[in-house]
């Protein structure tokens, strides 16, 4: 008796509670219809940003919003959060309210920021133009763009002057230069990289035909993978070929690397603009940089190219303002303010040709080399790519058969975009 | 015995007990009510209020979300709508607690009623209560507590790895659904999981087993060396040995790192060139794997060795001196009375490394990210559970298979634990010495 009571009791209580259950917003109709209209709404009290949490970059930021502040009257909160970790905020806290307007990410994240919904796409209009082709490539994603391009980064050749004659210019050069200059029983290099990262591979790849994903018209085909076709054996026999000649030791940490070059023992390095500070401070005027080497089937390597840019989070009440802001913060003044004080690069044409950038003997090579560069995959699944192909790399420099190896690769990949959920 | 039984066949549904009982049922209050029980009826009615007021919405939504995780993309966040059930459901478990006591205490004091048994002064009532609740009191806080910041992430991690949440179905642009055991069975199932499942799982097992096994043994060696009454400058020797401990792991790994570095790390280039070995010990899964004990080895050794050396200062001499007497070996005497006495006291200590090595992210992780690479699985050659979830969190976005292998890291962690707390239990044997 008392059970069944009990029991009843239980029944009762719960299943009245499921009757009434649901929200009575359910079907929301969307509110928003014409928006563009060209005109701006009325401007809000303040527009909030996060920045990366990097000294340099967080001043340069401030003192542009600042100016920002001052000529429109709308006051810009900034808050710094490293870039990698923006994403995972803007989950979080984008829902409950208290999101940003802007964020600022690698442009090789729109894909997932995209299928994630975290984005929109923005209006790039009057200012198109400005910006350089490879960046606006960068990202464009379904076909809209998504951010505001900031600052482009690409890898390429230093080389230690007192020890390399003349600026290398090809593949040649630089084999001449390893086969004279190294000397590993003395940590002596002529040429070193980091040969098991597949970001700096990439241009060896590539300069022989290889692909991530099939791309045309910023549409990827993430079911046609070319790191397996011909061009990227070439290039993964060319990567072993550096290590069976002893060039370059396997067991290379990026650590060991910089050190040894800033100790003067290395004669050429593959690195990207990050270094160009501790480089200069330890080599002093020895320290020179030239585009990559052209490849001996007459190509340039086309190195992967990131485009750091403003995006506007999906949660933003202000959407206008927002890219008024971002236009702001990357228009050429402010650009040529934050590669002042922050040293990146900003994408644009006239910035790019204004004499503080184009007579710099260091970054102008940059400029040169992103010109050869190419944007990395924005698609999501690129996220599965990094993994198994470093993988490869670590196989290759092993001495196994470079065919079988990155054969084995593109099938793991396409297993793991499929673990993923791509086709569901 | 028989005439009670006759009566209550005879009352049924007009019998007090019952009347109390439904009324209870029907709003919480109204059996106390009829029961003249004024005061205790209007706390229950304004409690059962108050609750429903407050709550009623989110609880709605609570349940509404979890059964169907949404049904608009972008207008409805999955994850919240499952958290805010989960909270929903913990909140409402705590509402029928109330509910169920309310209708027990409207029943019990109708049946004191019908005893006759006199309605004890509000006072009275007030300090039954209280002497009788108080510790359940006292722990209030604590359990609260305890159920939104232990019990709710872990269900939170318990209903993902039953959701189809991963990089391309994640909010909220997209909804989850339920997927029931989909994830488990391709853990074992499909050919990419399947793979590196089984090794990395046979991996952790043995790098559990070997690296505290040995740190244990090192540890218990030098605790029985140092204890011996012939050794001089104990201290010292002590502090040495302690050292290990001293450093924070971290930075002691790091460093590891950088000495077993097969090109330039000083073991192979200062201590092993000039044997004239060269190890590859970062890119063969072998020696990686060996590294990697050696050094857990170092790192763990000293605890095990305080505890043992605190330990045997404890073990009564005049045993020893009965076992002269009777003509005992020394390994009659570490068998019988030194081995004993040390498991005793250590055995849930010792039980508690085996699981803190099981998920030992950090030595893993800092000492070479789980590489080696191994051809033909997703996870690197010295990958653990632990790390290949990190991975498979934070650098892939399989969210739902990560789940899941937690899931079963935790069942795993269970069984230790359990050994953990029956050999806590040994403790209250006290008359077994």
């Amino acid at each position: 008796m008392k059970k069944w009571i009990w029991m009843f009791i239980i029944v009762l209580f719960l299943g009245g509670l499921l009757v009434a259950c649901g929200p009575d917003e359910a079907d929301q109709s969307e509110e928003q219809a014409g928006e563009n209209t060209g005109e701006m709404p009325e401007k809000p009290d303040a527009l909030k940003l996060w920045v990366n949490a990097e000294e340099n970059q967080e001043q340069a930021v401030e003192e542009i919003t600042d100016k920002y502040t001052e000529e429109t009257g709308i006051d810009v909160e900034l808050t710094p959060i490293d870039m990698l970790d923006q994403i995972e905020s803007l989950d979080v806290e984008g829902p409950a309210g208290n999101g940003p307007d802007v964020i600022f990410q690698p442009h090789d994240r729109i894909g997932d920021l995209v299928i994630r919904g975290l984005v929109d796409p923005i209006d790039l209009d009057d200012v198109e133009s400005e910006y350089t082709d490879t960046s606006l490539e960068a990202v464009t994603y379904e076909g809209e763009y998504w951010g505001y391009p900031a600052v482009i980064e690409t890898y390429t050749m230093f080389y230690n002057k007192s020890l390399v004659d003349s600026e290398p210019e090809s593949m040649e050069d630089i084999m001449n230069i390893a086969e004279s200059d190294t000397n590993a029983s003395n940590d002596e290099f002529g040429f070193l990289m980091e040969a098991d990262n597949f970001y700096y591979v990439y241009p060896f790849f590539a300069g022989y035909g290889s692909y991530v994903f099939a791309n045309e018209d910023g549409n990827y085909d993430i079911s046609d993978i070319g790191l397996d076709n011909e061009g990227a054996v070439e290039g993964g026999e060319l990567v072993q070929s550096w290590y069976e000649d002893g060039y370059i030791p396997q067991d290379l940490t990026p650590d060991i690397m910089n050190g040894l070059f800033q100790e003067g023992k290395v004669s050429t390095v593959l690195n990207g603009p990050w270094m160009v500070r501790d480089f200069a401070e330890a080599l002093g005027d020895d320290l020179g940089a030239v585009p990559m080497p052209v490849l001996d089937n007459g190509e340039h390597p086309n190195s992967f190219v990131g485009v750091k840019s403003y995006m506007m989070s999906y949660y933003s009440e202000n959407k206008e303002w927002a890219q008024d802001l971002m236009a702001f913060i990357t228009n050429k003044e402010n650009s040529m303010h934050y590669y002042d004080v922050a040293g990146e690069m900003p994408p644009r044409d006239d910035a790019l040709e204004d004499p503080v950038i184009a007579d710099d003997e260091i970054f102008s090579a940059f400029a040169e080399q992103t010109e050869y560069g190419e944007p990395m995959p924005s698609d999501p699944a690129v996220q599965q790519i990094w993994d198994p192909i470093n993988d490869a790399l670590d196989f290759i420099s092993r001495g196994e058969t470079v065919d079988e190896v990155l054969t084995e690769t593109v099938q793991t990949i396409h297993d793991q975009i499929e673990a993923s959920g791509a086709n569901q | 015995m028989a005439q009670k039984k006759k009566r209550h066949k005879k009352g049924g549904l007009t019998q007090p007990r019952n009347i109390a009982t439904l009324l209870s049922v029907l709003f919480p209050g109204l059996g106390q009510f009829y029961n003249r029980r004024i005061l205790k009826g209007f706390i229950f009615l304004i409690l059962s209020v108050s609750f429903l007021v407050t709550t009623w919405d989110y609880i709605d939504i609570g349940l509404w979300g979890i059964v169907t995780l949404g049904t608009v993309p972008q207008e409805h966040h999955s994850v919240q709508l499952l958290l805010q059930g989960l909270i929903s459901l913990i909140v409402l478990i705590f509402g029928i607690a109330i509910y169920i006591f309310n209708i027990k205490d409207a029943r019990g004091d109708a049946i004191a009623r019908e005893q006759g048994k006199s309605k004890p002064t509000l006072l009275q009532g007030i300090a039954d209560f209280y002497s009788r609740g108080f510790p359940y009191y006292m722990i209030l806080p604590g359990l609260v507590m305890l159920v939104f910041i232990v019990v709710l992430p872990l269900l939170f991690m318990l209903a993902l790895a039953f959701t189809d949440y991963n990089q391309y179905n994640s909010p909220p642009r997209n909804l989850l659904s339920w997927v029931g055991f989909d994830n488990f069975k391709s853990l074992v199932t499909i050919d990419i999981w399947k793979d590196t499942f089984f090794s990395v799982f046979t991996w952790t097992i043995v790098w559990t087993v070997i690296a505290t096994s040995l740190q244990i043994v090192l540890g218990l060696f030098l605790a029985l060396l140092v204890n011996d009454k012939r050794i001089k400058f104990k201290r010292s020797i002590r502090t040495v040995l302690i050292l290990p401990w001293a450093i924070p792991a971290f930075v002691s790994i790091l460093i590891f790192s950088a000495l077993f570095n097969p090109t330039f790390g000083a073991i192979n280039r200062d201590l092993l060139s000039h044997l004239n070995i060269m190890i590859p010990w970062l890119s063969d899964p072998f020696w990686a794997k060996t590294a990697l004990i050696m050094i857990q080895t170092w790192l763990g050794f000293p605890f095990v060795f305080a505890l043992f050396t605190g330990v045997l200062q404890s073990v009564p001499q005049d045993m020893y001196e009965a076992a002269d007497v009777d003509g005992g070996t020394r390994w009659q005497k570490f068998q019988h009375i030194t081995m004993p006495h040390l498991l005793f006291a250590t055995a849930p200590l010792l039980i508690m490394q085996y699981a803190q090595n099981f998920n030992n992210f950090n030595i893993i992780y800092l000492f070479n990210e789980g590489n080696p690479a191994v051809r033909g699985q997703n996870a690197g050659g010295t990958d653990i559970l632990i790390s290949w979830v990190y991975k498979l969190t934070f650098e892939t976005n399989n969210y739902n298979m990560a789940a899941a292998i937690t899931i079963i890291m935790g069942l795993v962690i269970s069984i230790f634990a359990f050994f953990q707390f029956r050999k806590t239990a040994a403790f209250k044997e006290e008359e077994r010495y």
